[in-house]
């Protein structure tokens, strides 16, 4: 069995298992950091249900710290905590099970310490902490053929075939990204498991910042020299496609959130920067949002 | 141009003593983050927590087949168990005396590390350098004793530049040397700032900051002892460690390497400032290793 995309990037899609998760809607965090200046804030953080943001509008400029758009999704048992959030991908689908919203529809477009999920703003205004939710969790396991070390993370089959469409004349797999930064970019994260968490960016100092301006909310973004197959770590010649997840954030070595999608060596891969390179626009239409 | 050996002056007369009661961390392993190599086969090691019997400041970090090994004991704060970063662990600064439950003085604190994640995944453990006879006669879970003092050290002539972990024994033994307005410390290593990893973005005085890479500008990773001074070139690490292009910030080396990808030494930081302050150089005066090792032998 294979997945196709409509250009021939084919996965194994076809032999990937769904399960059904449960996971509920997590408290809001109020942060008490300390910037660069020795200031202290108190700033909303991450968790809650965050209205107002959606995917596709600008990830930095918002008066927070780690900031999750929409809803924070975790499970009071630890370890079907660690199950949600190794089995979860950008693209599931995601519907609410109690509470004013249930039955709405949304997505999950990311993880940071919890998995991120997107809802229509209507939808977001009602739903609260506490409440519950399922995830049809689809993408773990999930690789393309022909290109074994080119590693997919907490990638959905339905995100990978809109994403990936084509090769170039020389066989490697074209990745769209609306950026592409330096190594120096990768921060808090290095080192921890790639499926799993995120890895924040240092965007606050050249020759970051200018590369970094105008990220949005599911943009796709390339950090070069960075090999994400297992923990995060610093190597010549990788590189780590990720998703924005959460906002910018107060204190220096934090910013905004990049959960891994993909790493290869760079020759395996083409980078073709796109402003269509964000979940904004791939999940859009998908199933269940 | 000669340097002026003399040390700069300091606040030490100011610093409040403090003794803040812990207790020896027992190794522990975590499923949360399951060790696998850069080939993604699972491991086991001795690593930090426990008591590490022969295993002492001065020594080649990489020689022992370990992860994240810190010498001598891993104590950390009561209460929370596995511990979060609490009183010990903030306040407790390299050279500070540890006793054990009788009153006992039986090592100084050489070391930290930073724990699973930054900032918020336990445990945070600090390392005692301690005599191979006095290991041998203590267990994981004795209550501990460090009388800390560090918090707040200064040198008054240069307030741009912060220190971190620093006690006033601590600081007696560092290297530095003052050539008009500037400090000049030596370092056994210079990281790149794309070498630095987990610890980025965590507190100064929790844990370390660990070399990720081989991205050195001096200096080589295999040669490094415990308690050699490290250099890491645009990082800032006055408040949390971040990338900061002009900036530089030294440590001492306090856990060795690891298998995991994307890990490496830790590097408890202990100085920091603007590169027109602060400077380093390439020096083999560039170690409290065996400085620490004969301080706790004279206990």
């Amino acid at each position: 069995m294979s997945g196709a995309s409509r250009s021939g990037v084919r996965s194994n899609a076809g032999r990937l298992v769904t399960t059904r998760l449960s996971a509920w809607v997590q408290a809001a965090a109020a942060n008490c950091i300390v910037a660069p200046s020795g200031a202290v804030k108190t700033l909303p953080g991450q968790g809650g249900v965050v209205t107002g943001i959606d995917l596709g509008d600008r990830a930095g400029s918002w008066i927070g710290d780690h900031v999750e758009p929409g809803l924070s999704l975790g499970h009071p048992d630890p370890a079907a905590n660690r199950a949600l959030r190794a089995l979860s991908c950008a693209g599931n689908p995601v519907v609410m099970l109690d509470g004013p919203a249930a039955g709405a529809k949304g997505v999950v477009y990311g993880k940071h310490g919890a998995v991120l999920a997107m809802f229509a703003q209507a939808d977001l205004a009602r739903i609260a902490p506490g409440e519950r939710v399922s995830i049809d969790a689809e993408g773990g396991g999930l690789a393309l053929d022909d290109a074994p070390d080119v590693v997919l993370h907490s990638c959905s089959p339905a995100l990978l075939h809109r994403w990936l469409q084509a090769r170039d004349d020389g066989g490697r797999i074209v990745v769209p990204v609306a950026a592409i930064l330096p190594p120096v970019a990768a921060a808090a994260g290095i080192g921890m498991p790639a499926a799993m968490f995120n890895m924040d960016l240092h965007i606050y100092a050249e020759p970051v910042a200018s590369a970094a301006a105008n990220l949005r909310f599911g943009d796709i973004v390339a950090v070069l020299d960075q090999d994400h197959r297992y923990s995060r770590r610093f190597a010549k010649g990788w590189v780590a496609v990720g998703v924005i997840s959460h906002g910018e954030a107060g204190a220096g070595g934090h910013g905004h959130g990049l959960m891994t999608l993909l790493t290869a060596p760079m020759e395996r891969v083409t980078l073709q920067l796109s402003s269509g390179a964000c979940l904004a626009t791939l999940l859009s239409g998908a199933p269940a949002s | 141009m000669t340097a002026i050996m003399r040390s700069p002056a300091d606040n030490r007369d100011r610093l409040v003593r403090s003794s803040v009661a812990g207790r020896i961390a027992p190794p522990r392993i975590f499923h949360e983050a399951l060790p696998v190599d850069e080939t993604g086969r699972h491991f086991h090691l001795p690593a930090s927590g426990g008591i590490a019997l022969g295993v002492h400041m001065g020594d080649r970090a990489a020689d022992w087949v370990a992860d994240h090994l810190m010498p001598g004991l891993s104590i950390e704060d009561e209460g929370d168990n596995p511990a979060h970063a609490g009183a010990l662990h903030l306040l407790a600064a390299i050279g500070n005396v540890v006793r054990d439950g009788s009153g006992r003085r039986i090592g100084v604190v050489s070391g930290k590390r930073g724990g699973m994640a930054p900032g918020f995944w336990p445990p945070q453990l600090v390392s005692v350098e301690v005599a191979d006879d006095v290991a041998r006669a203590l267990t994981p879970g004795d209550r501990v004793v460090v009388e800390t003092v560090g918090r707040g050290l200064q040198w008054t002539g240069f307030p741009e530049i912060g220190l971190s972990n620093v006690s006033p024994a601590c600081l007696d033994l560092l290297p530095i040397r003052q050539d008009g307005d500037r400090l000049t410390c030596p370092v056994r290593a210079i990281a790149r700032p794309e070498a630095a990893g987990p610890g980025l973005g965590q507190d100064s005085w929790i844990g370390d900051l660990e070399i990720a890479g081989d991205a050195l500008s001096a200096g080589t990773l295999s040669e490094l002892r415990f308690g050699d001074l490290v250099a890491f070139a645009d990082i800032d690490a006055g408040t949390t460690r971040f990338y900061r292009p002009g900036w530089i910030s030294i440590g001492l080396l306090s856990h060795g390497p690891s298998p995991a990808p994307g890990h490496g030494i830790g590097i408890t930081m202990l100085i920091t400032g603007p590169g027109r302050l602060l400077q380093v150089d390439i020096g083999e005066s560039a170690s409290l290793g065996a400085s620490l090792r004969k301080a706790a032998e004279a206990l």
